[in-house]
């Protein structure tokens, strides 16, 4: 199958990402429906199974993505990985865009605070801006290449911060509580409540994989037209260099 | 046990909706993208067709 052919089947229905809605939405449905209420923090705490998920897939994995794909692209120049790290870096915006938003509407109830410029939650908007910068770069540079090699540096360091972030809650005094599963020993957590993460991770891993690879299809197409482009402005730019008889 | 459940209805609000404009998005720009790309190569093919005639 050629190229053209391939980018022509994309309007086709998105089994994979359809999928992953399916399984948010039977996700949502459990923790609503079928997992208990915390005795302590109440219905609130039920914010934890977005909100925690969410968190770990988009900056652990997505930012971290974003770094490999980067420093891989440093050292091999595949436009592919360019790809990946571009495709990475937006989906993994959108995951922390919903922990900054999930996170002060489970610290209003419990902490009585939207908001606390402690470290935890500072590094994280801080990081979100970084990518959101690192996306903006990209839309500022027309030369393929040059976008590709600033963004590859940008992004890598800008996963810099994903440890600082994880070990923030150790490091500083902060509200943000101490991991509860991303920790040595056994998670503490009831078993109820435990499938209800897992169940939740699984869900938003998908939906992860499915939107990583619906934002590379569209990144081929826009490469694809871009190289078009550039070609017929070269042939034109061609003709007009031709010396008139 | 505090009565809190607004919160969280809040909070799964914003995330559906997040995720779900994004996804929303996505199929506008790949849609956009693709119509775009045909768009070019049937004008290519019509040129190419025209230079072989010539």
């Amino acid at each position: 199958m050629t190229s053209s052919n391939r980018i022509a089947d994309r309007d086709r229905f998105d089994w994979l990402l359809a999928a992953a809605v399916v399984a948010m939405v039977a996700t949502f449905a459990r923790v609503i429906y079928f997992t208990p209420i915390e005795a302590r923090q109440g219905a609130a705490q039920k914010i934890f199974y977005v909100h925690a998920p969410s968190a770990f897939i988009g900056l652990y994995v997505g930012f971290g993505l974003v770094a490999l794909a980067g420093g891989l692209y440093l050292w091999l120049r595949d436009e592919r990985l360019d790809r990946i790290a571009a495709s990475s870096a937006e989906v993994g915006v959108v995951f922390t865009t919903v922990v900054l938003l999930t996170g002060p509407m489970w610290g209003k109830p419990i902490w009585g605070t939207w908001w606390t410029w402690d470290a935890r939650l500072t590094l994280t908007l801080f990081i979100w801006f970084v990518f959101v910068g690192y996306l903006i770069l990209r839309g500022a540079i027309e030369d393929p290449a040059t976008r590709a090699r600033y963004s590859a540096v940008l992004g890598v360091l800008g996963a810099l911060l994903v440890p600082f972030i994880h070990l923030s809650v150790y490091l500083f005094r902060t509200l943000h509580p101490m991991p509860i599963l991303l920790k040595p020993g056994r998670p503490s957590l009831p078993s109820d409540m435990l499938a209800t993460f897992a169940m939740s991770f699984i869900s938003l891993s998908l939906l992860f994989v499915a939107l990583l690879r619906a934002r590379y299809r569209l990144a081929e197409t826009r490469d694809a037209l871009e190289a078009e482009d550039s070609a017929d402005v070269s042939s034109v730019a061609s003709l007009h260099a031709q010396p008139v008889r | 046990m505090p009565d809190n459940a607004i919160f969280y209805h809040a909070a799964y609000i914003a995330a559906a909706v997040v995720y779900g404009g994004y996804i929303v998005s996505l199929a506008i720009r790949t849609h956009r993208a693709n119509e775009r790309r045909r768009r070019q190569q049937n004008r290519s093919t019509v040129h190419g067709r025209s230079a072989g005639q010539s």
